[in-house]
This record gives structure tokens, C-alpha cells and sequence, in this order.
């Protein structure tokens, strides 16, 4: 039990029912005992904005809510909206579960998050351009040239080389945590090829299948335009000389990448060819699609591929994925990659503590969003502190994503720390720590029916000639009790995503 | 269009007409003939042989037979396989294909996958072939109905009337490998019941008994001759080259006085010889002679349809230099 600080909370009681009256959803719900609640403030009644949301899904009978349950894993299974995994020769398809109790964000806060997102994203293409070009921001000394040159997403094949528009992350995914005060953190960017927006969109189309209702008495910004705006935004950026309108193509390694679903899902939406690298060739330093009626010429490609295997000629000559002389391609011009290569710098977690330091150097403004206070293991004394404090760390490795390469401290074992702490000793550069922080949770329906399950929120900002952030985001859930992993490769599901008009 | 594209569209076609036609011989081989005592031999091992199954290693009992050509993930014509295939084909496209139709594609892939398609041929075999049957009829009107008639249509339909031009002439096949236990059995109700079997399973009862002619003296030469002559019924081979012709003529993007493609040229090569003989050569010279004639023709013209469509040059011009790779480091 919860000891000093923490006031006592009584859980929600069915209040005038009749002994008959079969249990609504919320009844008997109890808050995390120190996490912040996305849905009731700490005396268990609704955050005001969330009240009428509470008060339309808390009058269903849970009877009520478990059909509406079967019928939206339903609408997912048939329609194939699954990710792979892959256990045996034929792969078996799985649902990213869905969690139907909404996630909300008020107007105003939102409001804040979407101007700390821009500014955000704004400073990570300045200083991409600038590690590329002058690396201004490492003569002046505000961060440590090795760490940015030495890094394994640092490029120097795109030195001196400026992509269409100056835009190197057109698409980024930012993950944002909420602290026990309601405070909202960046934990980290992906500003390689940040996935799950499919996800976004298709869990607000089940929503307003299932809570048709809702959506009329509830006022909820749109999702819906993201494709149309990435498909803008990737136009804007075609090459100088592209055809009107130019040639976008999503270009995916295959059918059997555990987010084909994704791939083919955006494609459809923005009315663009999905490809496959064999599907293209290069000829004369310009792109081309064979299609049936001859090669047609590509002016953008929106890659949902790794650097590594863009093109055998320029990086891993095993990459059968990618397109021999892309590469070439593309620094000649003639060709826009999007993300741009080389972006990958920005998400090392080595080079994320500086990013508050990259908005006032770029920008002259101070950060509207704040990171999670970080311990760089490559500097000696963050080292030591993290080393003897593992148990109450959270310690990653630099270039991992998807929760892997993770220690959390406080549930780990001590063997299992020891052996962290040899590879921290063994590459610290290769490792950050941060305090654990308590995720905040949402009312979340479990086998005990509906409990507190820690969330996060990513969202999708879009850039060309200027910055867009899908209203909302990706709210990733842990489905296990207590558990503050919430990557999908880990077992976690999701939740639509509100932002209140 | 892609080319891979195409291709997908043409496969996802192939794999439900195949589907289709699989459930279509098991469905009048499992009804119609049970009113004929014919050695079990010769009712149901004539099927593997048609489907292109050669090494059969069990007894081919009417139970072994159709789980084979059902169920069997090994056998990758069964109906199992095929609609897996075609699923997959379609989940690869889902972006070219409608909606809808890919939500009824990976409903039934559903059903045969767990557990619903398995009930339905345990407890009501003829049901069960006929919904699979129906699969493919569901989705060719989803697709009529819902998907733009472009490039990504043309290739579904050469799909489609491809493999049934061939499926026609293997179901036809049928009857030179079922043997008829004596010469004299010739005419008789056994043989007519074959060929009975045979216009069943290319859904072609009805339209054969409507269409006016004088009262055949060989009613096996009329079904056959109806089989591949046609001009009107959708599963006639004739008819079916026709539709590949045109297909493949759209696809090629149908200007005037172009060059044909290679593919076109083999599908009118083909009907060309089908045309030049009537029922009687085709009889003298030997109906299995020519049916397998028609299956080796279906599949040069596949494979010309791959080099011309699906697998094109790829070089703009010849001097491309390769490997020549200079980076300015800047």
C-alpha cells in the first residue's frame, strides 16, 4: 500500500442504483495510487474536460461495452489490419490491440504541444543542415563533435550535400511522456522512419463505427487529412524541374516487413504507388518505375527503409531490398528521399539531451517542450552515478528502438544488473540513463475489468515548405499491470487519441 | 501500371479461377456420379491427373482425393493453397484492389483458415464447394463493381480467363482418362453421364441444352465441340482467347496500329489453330492431342505475358555507367 504523501482515494461507487442494476464500466474504477490519470483528477471525478466523455461511455453496462469490444476486433480482423510475426514459415498475423476508452487532450494543451513540436522539429532540420555543412554548433563547443560525428546515424556521405527544400525529417515521430504532475516530456525522436499513424487512423474509424454517438456529442479534432498533407508536403519538395504533379511513390522492403500494412494502408490514402526496390531502376542518375508500359520516371520517394539498405552501391552491398545508384541519384539531385539520409544522428539518445540546447542555438528561443532529465554515460562522472545507481535507472542503448537493449532498474535483478553494467563499462558511449518515470495511465479495459495501464502519445509532425502535427497522435498502451513498456513489439495495444476542439 | 503490380493482379485472378474450378469438379464428381457404379479408380484418380498431380502416393479413395485436393497445403493447386495464394496476392496489392473486395478476399481466407470452412466440409461437403465457388463469383462482382475498369481490371480478367481456358481444357481431359470398362460402353449412360459430369462441372448444363441444334448423333462430339467452340459461353476455350486477346490488347494500351505484343500474338496464334480445324479433325486427330495442345499453348502465352508485362527492360539506354560511383565528400 501507497504510505506517506499520498491521499487516500475512494474508488467510484454506482451512486442511487437500484441492488438489480447490472455494473457500468466505470464502476468501482481505482487510480494508480501515483501516476496521473488521463481521464480523473486524484479525488476520482473527471477532469472537467473529460466530462462528458465519462459521462456518455461510464453509462454503458459492461455487457454493452464487451459487445462493442468483439465488434471492433472484428472490424480489425476482417479487414487485415495486423502487423506480422513471424513464428513459423507463413507468418502469422497478428491485431495491434485496440483499447475502446479514448485517451483525451484538452484544446489549450494541446495548443502548447503542437507549438513544441514545430519548434522541436525546426531546430532538428537546422541542425542537421548544420552537421552536414559549417557544424557551427560544434565549434561553438555545445556539443561534443565526436559524439555527433561518431555516431552510428551520422552520414558523411551527405556532407556538403543540401536535399530539396533543406528539409531532412519531413516525417517525424516524437514520443512524449506525462510525469505524476501532468507534465508532458519528450522521451525521444524518430526521425528515421517513425511507423504507426496507420494505426491512428484506422482506430478512429473503428471508434466512430462502434461510438457513432459519441462522436456527435463530443467535439474532436480530425485525424483524417494526414495523408492528404504528407502527400502535399512530399510534393512540395520534389526536385527543381520535377513534372507537375510530381511522381510521389511509398517505397516498402516487402510484404513480409511486419508494417506492410502501413505501407500499402499510406499509399492507398495519399493515391500513390506503393514499390518494392526491385520495382525500380536507375539510369543515368535518374529514378525510374518499370511499370507495363515502359519506365516512368520518380520524382519523390517516401522510404519506409533503413539507410543501411537504400542502395547496395552506396551502403551494405548485401541489401537486396534497395535500389543500386539511388544514391547517386539522389545527390545529383533528381530524386527527393524522405526522410533524408542521414537523420538518423537525431534520434541517437546520445545526441537527444542537447535538443533543448538546439532550439535556443537555432531558434533564439527557449523550448516549449521539455526532455527527461538525461545521464550521458560517454562523459565520466554520468558514468559512475549510473553505474551506482542502476536500480533506480532506466538505462538504453544509444541506437535501439522498439524497447529493446533496456534496463529498467527498480524491476530488475541484481544479476541482471551486473551484467547490464558490464556493457556499460564495456562502450559507455553506447549508453544513456534516465529516472524512471511513472507514466501516466488511462482507464484501460483489462481481464478485471476496467484499470489504470500506463500510456505514452506519439505524435506525427509533417514538414515541407512548413510544419504540420496531426491533431493527437499514437497513444500506446501497456496491457500488463504496472508495466511502463508500452512498444507494441513488447505486447502493448493503443488508444484513439482525442485533442477537444 | 507497376509491372509487379500487374502481376499480382493477374495471379490474385488465377489462384480464385483455380479455386473455383477445383471446387467445381469435386462438387459434380462428389454429386453426380454417385448414381454410377464406376470403379473408384476411375472416378476420382482421373482428378489428380487433370489438376497435374502425378505422384499421388495413397489409394486415390474418393475421401483421399478430395482432402488432397481441398485441404492439402503441400499441393499447390488445391483449394486450400489457392486461396491462400490469392489472399496473398491480394494482401500485396491491397492498395490497387478495392476495399471491399479485399475485406471479402480476407474474410474467406478467414474462414478456411480457422475453422469455418473446415466444419462446412465435414458436415455439408456439396455446400462447401458450392461457397467456395462462390467465393470467386463474390469477388469478380466486388470487382465489377467497385474497382476503376483501368489497367490493374485488364490484368484480372487476363487472369481470369487464362487459367479458365485452361481449367476448360483439363476438365474436358478428364474423359480421356477415365476409362470406360468395355469398347461397347461407348454411348451408353455410363459415357454420357461422363460427359454430363464434364458440362456440369464447366457450369455448362444449361447453356449447352439451350442453345438450338438438330438432335446430336455423337452427343459426346456436340459437348465437346461446345466446350471449345462456342462463340457465347463465358467458359468455352475459344471464348476465353478471346477475352485474353482483348485483355492483353487494353493492357498493351489498344493504339492504332501499334505492333502486338508478343503475348497477343501467341493468343491469336493459338486461336488461330483452334480455328482451323472444326470438331471433326479435332476428334480424328485425337481430343486429348489437341486438349493438351491448348495447356501447353495457356502456358507459353503465360509466359510471354511475363516477358512482355511483368518483366521489362530495364535500361533507358546503353550507357549507363556501372559502378562508376564518384562522391564529393564535400
Amino acid at each position: 500500500m501507497p504510505t506517506v504523501g499520498i491521499e487516500p482515494r475512494l474508488p467510484i461507487r454506482a451512486s442511487n442504483r437500484g441492488p438489480a442494476e447490472p455494473p457500468r464500466l466505470f464502476d468501482g474504477y481505482s487510480p494508480h495510487p501515483s501516476a496521473w490519470d488521463e481521464l480523473f483528477t486524484r479525488d476520482v471525478a473527471p477532469h472537467p474536460h473529460c466530462d462528458a466523455l465519462v459521462d456518455r461511455l461510464g453509462g454503458l453496462h459492461l455487457t454493452e461495452f464487451q459487445a462493442k469490444r468483439a465488434n471492433a476486433d472484428l472490424a480489425f480482423v476482417n479487414q487485415g489490419i495486423t502487423f506480422s510475426v513471424y513464428s513459423d514459415q507463413r507468418g502469422v498475423e497478428k491485431i495491434f490491440p485496440f483499447d475502446l476508452i479514448p485517451r483525451t487532450i484538452p484544446a489549450g494543451e494541446w495548443n502548447v504541444l503542437e507549438a513544441g513540436l514545430i519548434q522541436r522539429v525546426q531546430a532538428l532540420n537546422l541542425f542537421l543542415h548544420d552537421v552536414y555543412h559549417d557544424q557551427r554548433i560544434l565549434k561553438e563547443g555545445l556539443i561534443p563533435t565526436e559524439l555527433v560525428l561518431g555516431s552510428k546515424g551520422y552520414r558523411k556521405e551527405m556532407i556538403g550535400f543540401t536535399p530539396p527544400g533543406g528539409v531532412y525529417v519531413h516525417i517525424c515521430g516524437t514520443d512524449l511522456i506525462r510525469d505524476t504532475n501532468g507534465q508532458f516530456l519528450v522521451l525521444e525522436d524518430n526521425g528515421r522512419t517513425p511507423s504507426g499513424v496507420s494505426y491512428v487512423l484506422e482506430n478512429r474509424a473503428v471508434m466512430k463505427r462502434v461510438f457513432p454517438q459519441l462522436f456527435h456529442d463530443i467535439r474532436v479534432k480530425r485525424v483524417e487529412d494526414y495523408p492528404r498533407r504528407l502527400r502535399e508536403a512530399l510534393a512540395s519538395v520534389a526536385p527543381f524541374g520535377a513534372d507537375a504533379p510530381p511522381c510521389v511513390v511509398v517505397l516498402s522492403p516487402g510484404q513480409y516487413n511486419s508494417a506492410y500494412f502501413e505501407h500499402s494502408f499510406l499509399a492507398r490514402h495519399m493515391g500513390v504507388e506503393l514499390v518494392f526496390g526491385p520495382d525500380l531502376f536507375v539510369d543515368n542518375d535518374v529514378v525510374y518505375l518499370k511499370t507495363t508500359r515502359g519506365p516512368q520516371r520518380v520524382d519523390v520517394i517516401y522510404r519506409r527503409l533503413d539507410d543501411d539498405f537504400l542502395d547496395p552501391e552506396a551502403f551494405r552491398p548485401d541489401s537486396l531490398l534497395g535500389v543500386p545508384g539511388l544514391f547517386r541519384a539522389y545527390r545529383a539531385g533528381n530524386v527527393t528521399l524522405a526522410n533524408a539520409v542521414g537523420t538518423g544522428v537525431c534520434d541517437d539518445k546520445a545526441v537527444y539531451p542537447y535538443t533543448e540546447d538546439m532550439v535556443r542555438f537555432y531558434l533564439s528561443e527557449e523550448p516549449l517542450l521539455r526532455n527527461v532529465p538525461t545521464h550521458i554515460c560517454d562523459r565520466r562522472e554520468d558514468c559512475e552515478f549510473t553505474l551506482a545507481n542502476l536500480d533506480k535507472l532506466v538505462v538504453k542503448a544509444v541506437n535501439e528502438s522498439g524497447g529493446y537493449g533496456m534496463l529498467m532498474g527498480p524491476f530488475s535483478t541484481a544479476a541482471v544488473r551486473a551484467e547490464f553494467a558490464e556493457k556499460v563499462r564495456g562502450n559507455p558511449r553506447n549508453y544513456v540513463a534516465q529516472p524512471v518515470v511513472t507514466l501516466s495511465t488511462c482507464p484501460t479495459w483489462t481481464d478485471e475489468g476496467v484499470a489504470p495501464r500506463h500510456v505514452d502519445l506519439r505524435p506525427y509532425i509533417i514538414t515541407g515548405c512548413d510544419t504540420w502535427v496531426l491533431p493527437g497522435g499514437l497513444t500506446r498502451t501497456a496491457l500488463v499491470k504496472g508495466s511502463l513498456v508500452v512498444n507494441s513489439s513488447q505486447g502493448g495495444g493503443s488508444k484513439d487519441t482525442w485533442v477537444l476542439e | 501500371m507497376i509491372s509487379r503490380v500487374a502481376e499480382h493482379c493477374f495471379w490474385l485472378a488465377r489462384y480464385l479461377e483455380r479455386a473455383e474450378n477445383t471446387a467445381r469438379i469435386l462438387e459434380v464428381n462428389h454429386t453426380l456420379l454417385l448414381d454410377f457404379h464406376v470403379p473408384v479408380e476411375h472416378q476420382w484418380k482421373p482428378l489428380l491427373i487433370i489438376s497435374g498431380v502425378h505422384d499421388y502416393p495413397h489409394e486415390p479413395t474418393a475421401e483421399n482425393v478430395q482432402q488432397h485436393l481441398t485441404w492439402e497445403a503441400d499441393n499447390p493447386v488445391s483449394i486450400a493453397s489457392s486461396l491462400w495464394w490469392a489472399r496473398e496476392n491480394a494482401r500485396i496489392i491491397r492498395e490497387v484492389i478495392s476495399g471491399e473486395m479485399w475485406e471479402r478476399m480476407n474474410f474467406y481466407h478467414l474462414w478456411m483458415q480457422t475453422g469455418g470452412g473446415r466444419l462446412a466440409y465435414d458436415t455439408n461437403r456439396t455446400d462447401f464447394y458450392a461457397q467456395v465457388r462462390r467465393i470467386n463469383q463474390l469477388l469478380h462482382g466486388i470487382a465489377d463493381a467497385t474497382m476503376s475498369h483501368g489497367e490493374a481490371w485488364e490484368f484480372f480478367k487476363l487472369g481470369t480467363y487464362l487459367e479458365r481456358a485452361s481449367q476448360t481444357a483439363r476438365t474436358m481431359d478428364v474423359k480421356y482418362h477415365t476409362l470406360l470398362p468395355k469398347l461397347e460402353d461407348v454411348g451408353s449412360p455410363i459415357d454420357n453421364a461422363h460427359w454430363v459430369a464434364i458440362l456440369m462441372s464447366c457450369s455448362g448444363y444449361e447453356p449447352f441444352h439451350k442453345k438450338p441444334r438438330l438432335m446430336p448423333i455423337d452427343p459426346g462430339a456436340a459437348v465437346a465441340e461446345f466446350l471449345i467452340y462456342d462463340e457465347q459461353f463465358p467458359r468455352s476455350i475459344r471464348r476465353c482467347l478471346w477475352e485474353c486477346e482483348s485483355a492483353t490488347a487494353s493492357a498493351a494500351g489498344n493504339a492504332a496500329g501499334r505492333t502486338p505484343t508478343e503475348a497477343e500474338r501467341k493468343i491469336t496464334e493459338l486461336i488461330a489453330y483452334l480455328d482451323a480445324r472444326g470438331i471433326a479433325d479435332v476428334i480424328r486427330e485425337g481430343l486429348h492431342e489437341t486438349l493438351t495442345h491448348v495447356v501447353d499453348s495457356v502456358h507459353a502465352i503465360g509466359h510471354s505475358i511475363h516477358t512482355t508485362f511483368f518483366n521489362p527492360p530495364t535500361r533507358m539506354t546503353q550507357t549507363q555507367t556501372m559502378g562508376g560511383m564518384t562522391q564529393s565528400q564535400g
